[in-house]
């Protein structure tokens, strides 16, 4: 197996140029006071001291990891039965969904947003839709459903994607089995389907989690501007306030969140999926 | 059966609102690239006009073959790279791949502003010239764990002893890798590639920091070219939709001919496979030729520039300026009469710009603002306007001479000038009640929930302050905290939207009756929607003026010189300031703006005020500054 582990070193090596020297200059930019004079650090904790003492900061921090987490349960529960359902469609079906479910993606997330903002307007095709019925206009635009809207659609391709690899190729004898052992169809699924898809679900909710954090634009866009994310706060620090600092810090204090909560999500992943085994 | 046949109309109406789901927005896309007004939300009229503007642009079609040959580069290798380390982990020692792990989260879950910050300022020690590498490296190093996190569960959920039996039975490593594992996992790979290329393809940030020298994508170009809504990049995506169709139509109609041609004869077979072949390779070739057309393109410019780099050292000039700020044949007729080649690159903002500036990147010509003209005088970012180069000098208006942040005009050459104030709707909001009100209107309830405000905080800022009286300059903590008072109040009884550049196309469909508008971008609103009026408020505004500057490690600095008078003629600013609709700085083509009758003379938001005594400009304050975005944030999350 020796081969098979020496496989990995040029990986390691690649991440540790290319991802942890880069991060370590932000984990610098964290722990120093602000000047112009770059040679000089002067370390300080007073970033991380300046947002953990602003109870508006640790709002906006709940806030992003509330709308993430709603965007993901709702990807989790829309994205599921999608998935499941093409991959039962027969081989060609099953690939050609799979790519008109992609193709939207390579559209520009900015346009996609703009569409949006149009669709859901009180004069747009939505509200239009709704009138024929006698309904509305009902206000979409700049709301908490039109923020969580645009999530769901930008991220739930991801997670149908995930949870589609895991059902794909899924040992039919296994299925079999279980019919020819009398359990029925919902049983079937719970027992058998449910947990051997599940290492899917958990890296599908890794990669609508983890982005949904740190969005900023469809927020922006579709919430007007009043959803202050965590991203948002970030993005400005860098690019309106000029200070590096704050901003490397509170991407710490992010990551050092999202690493635990990930942490323990792959960690009731492995004992589930060892209590299945067993 | 009954059952059978009622899960199949359920799984029916599922995919069908799925995909109604998924291609609503795209169809809207369509739709609009069709549209004949400049709004991406109301339609007016059939037109072909976007696709010729965008086949006209060059940098459009260059932009796309930069996004399709990077992502396709970066998804081949991303795939390789994070199957071949996934499959490596599941027989490493658990610290190895926690360590993997862990690393590989960050790309994924940091901003995207955090990943391009430490990338930018990692190539900037390494000191490399950013372009078509720079970013190349910069995708696969975060396309790969997008690969990994799709590859592992497929082999999680993989019989361990599946590759010991394979071994056992005689195959090497590599043949059990190739013929046992990967025939395994194929699932994972596939949707690995895919997310791998979404990823490298809807890339802005990350690839606007790692990249220059004029590699742009198309994600580049979609997030400048929304600065002035120009519906374009409707037409831009509509071809990529297009294109993207067509390259999957193709891969996937060849099985399903085969499989109609019935059971294939082995000679069929043969002429399949090699149809596969000629498949593969016409899309190699594809790929080679839009990186080497883009590279001999410019070859074969730089042989006609023989005689400008001679004159001026070299035939390059690399200018740096907001997006959509340049009239439409500006940059060609330059290039035209001084047989030089311009690349132009656009910033979103001043911020944005000193970023790039602080990581070393050179440019020959940059447009910021006063108040960072006043930072990179400070910060001994420039180099002296050499003021017997720019004869032109001679053409600028009274009103542009001798402003605050460089008096003597020693550093900087106007560019455009403008304010701040407030478009509304005449039809639902009384001239003469705004007028009255000036900025308290933003106080009065009667508009609750009709207005836009700019989210910017200087901006904010300044209309509290001018509101209270105060200079939009103060750094009096009193003062800070009434303004804050003002927007907090304004926030929380007016419940405003705020906004950045969607604010032109909402105003443009008259979605609200008040906005805060820039004087350009509400000309361009007053030109398209006749409802709209323009006012500068009677307590005083913010003037504004962006000015052209050369950086001290500018590569070509005669040409600069050269560029900066050109702008300066008659010609160039006239289709500069027809084209954007912001105040010439030249004083022949002011005139004739802002008193022609099919130009702006009845577009009130053309001309800014001069001399009037309330309006202030910016002065560069960077403490201030974050105070005031930390006051900002408040006032935004706290209600």
């Amino acid at each position: 197996m020796k081969q098979f582990r020496s496989m990995t070193y040029p990986y390691v090596a690649w991440i540790s140029v290319m991802i942890v020297v880069p991060m370590l200059l932000i984990v610098l930019y964290a722990f120093t006071e602000s000047g112009n004079d770059v040679l000089t650090f002067r370390f300080t904790l007073d970033n991380f001291a300046r947002f953990v003492t602003d109870r508006v900061f640790l709002a906006v921090l709940w806030r992003s990891l509330c709308i993430a987490l709603i965007t993901t349960v709702i990807c989790v529960l829309l994205g599921y039965p999608i998935a499941y359902v093409i991959a039962q469609l027969p081989g060609r079906g099953n690939t050609i969904m799979i790519l008109l479910i992609t193709m939207p993606t390579w559209v520009n997330m900015l346009v996609r947003t703009y569409a949006w903002m149009g669709i859901l307007q009180d004069e747009g095709v939505l509200n239009g839709l709704l009138s024929v019925f006698g309904i509305g206009p009902v206000p979409m635009i700049h709301t908490s459903f039109a923020v969580i809207l645009g999530m769901v659609y930008n991220f739930i391709p991801f997670m149908i994607l995930q949870i589609h690899t895991s059902l794909d190729k899924m040992d039919k004898n296994l299925l079999n089995a279980a019919a020819d052992l009398g359990a029925d169809g919902l049983h079937t699924f719970l027992r058998v389907t449910l947990p051997l898809s599940l290492p899917g679900v958990i890296s599908g909710i890794t990669l609508v989690f983890l982005p949904a954090v740190s969005s900023f634009f469809i927020p922006k866009l579709l919430g007007g501007g009043q959803y202050v994310l965590v991203g948002n706060v970030i993005e400005s620090q860098f690019l309106t306030s000029g200070d590096w600092n704050f901003g490397s810090a509170i991407s710490l204090i992010m990551a050092v969140i999202i690493m635990l909560s990930m942490y323990l999500t792959r960690k009731a992943d492995v004992s589930v999926a060892s209590a299945g085994k067993e | 059966m009954n059952e059978a046949k009622r899960s199949g109309v359920g799984s029916k109406i599922i995919l069908i609102l799925t995909l109604a789901f998924f291609y609503l927005p795209i169809l809207y896309i369509v739709i609009f690239s069709f549209n004949d007004s400049r709004s991406l939300t109301k339609f007016g009229g059939f037109s072909l006009r976007w696709y010729e503007k965008m086949f006209a642009d060059s940098t459009m079609m260059e932009a796309v073959g930069y996004t399709v040959a990077i992502a396709l580069l970066a998804t081949v290798i991303s795939t390789i790279v994070g199957t071949v380390t996934a499959i490596g982990l599941t027989k490493s020692r658990r610290i190895l791949t926690a360590f993997v792990e862990r690393v590989n989260d960050l790309p994924v879950m940091n901003p995207d502003i955090v990943t391009a910050i430490s990338l930018l300022m990692f190539f900037s020690v390494l000191a490399v010239r950013k372009g078509f590498l720079t970013m190349l490296l910069a995708h696969i190093m975060f396309c790969v764990p997008y690969v990994m996190l799709s590859v592992t569960p497929k082999l999680r959920s993989l019989d361990p002893n599946l590759i010991e039996a394979a071994m056992d039975l005689g195959a090497t490593p590599m043949q059990a890798l190739t013929r046992v594992i990967v025939p395994q996992i194929r699932p994972g790979i596939v949707s690995g590639a895919l997310i791998a290329f979404t990823m490298s393809f809807d890339d802005f940030v990350i690839s606007y920091f790692a990249t220059g020298n004029g590699v742009n994508n198309i994600s580049i170009l979609v997030y400048t070219m929304s600065k002035r809504v120009n519906p374009s990049i409707n037409a831009l995506s509509t071809i990529v939709i297009l294109l993207i169709t067509l390259a999957l139509g193709i891969v996937n109609l060849v099985p399903i001919l085969r499989e109609k041609s019935g059971a294939p004869s082995g000679a069929e077979r043969g002429v399949l496979k090699r149809r596969r072949l000629v498949l593969a390779s016409v899309a190699g070739i594809l790929t080679l030729a839009i990186v080497v057309g883009v590279a001999s393109g410019s070859g074969s410019v730089r042989r006609r520039q023989q005689a400008a780099i001679e004159k001026y050292g070299s035939a390059v000039l690399k200018l740096y300026l907001p997006g959509e700020y340049l009239g439409e044949n500006v940059i060609s007729n330059f290039e035209k009469e001084f047989g030089v080649s311009v690349i132009v690159e656009n910033f979103d903002s001043n911020e944005m710009m000193y970023t790039k500036l602080q990581a070393g990147d050179a440019y020959d010509v940059l447009v910021p603002s006063d108040y960072m003209i006043e930072r990179l005088i400070a910060g001994n970012y420039l180099q002296p306007i050499d003021h017997s180069l720019v004869p032109n000098l001679n053409n600028l208006a009274d009103a542009v001479v001798g402003l605050d942040y460089d008096v003597d005009g020693k550093w900087s050459v106007p560019y455009f000038w403008g304010s701040v104030g407030l478009v509304y709707n005449h039809e639902n909001v009384d001239p003469a009640v705004i007028k009255e009100k000036g900025w308290d209107i933003l106080h009065d309830t009667d508009y609750a929930g009709r207005v836009y405000v700019y989210d910017s905080e200087r901006d904010s800022f300044m209309m509290a302050f001018k509101a209270l009286g105060y200079s939009m300059n103060t750094d009096d903590p009193a003062q800070i905290e009434a303004a804050y008072e003002w927007l907090r109040q304004m926030n929380n009884t007016m419940s405003p939207i705020y906004v950045t550049d969607e604010v032109i196309d909402s105003m443009i469909n008259g979605y609200q009756d008040i906005a805060v508008v820039y004087s350009g971008d509400a000309t361009v609103i007053l030109d398209e929607n006749e409802d709209m009026s323009f006012l500068m408020p009677d307590e005083g505004t913010n003037i504004w003026c962006d000015a052209m500057v050369i950086p001290k490690n500018a590569e070509n600095p005669k040409l600069a010189h050269e560029f900066i008078n050109y702008m300066l003629t008659y010609e160039a600013a006239f289709d500069n300031s027809e084209t954007v609709g912001y105040a010439s700085p030249n004083a022949e083509v002011l005139e004739e703006m802002s008193t022609q009758e099919d130009l702006y003379a009845e577009n009130e938001a053309y001309l800014p005020r001069s001399g009037y005594e309330r309006d202030e400009m910016f002065h560069d304050n960077v403490t201030l500054q974050r105070e005031l975005s930390k006051y900002w944030i408040r006032v935004k999350a706290e209600s």
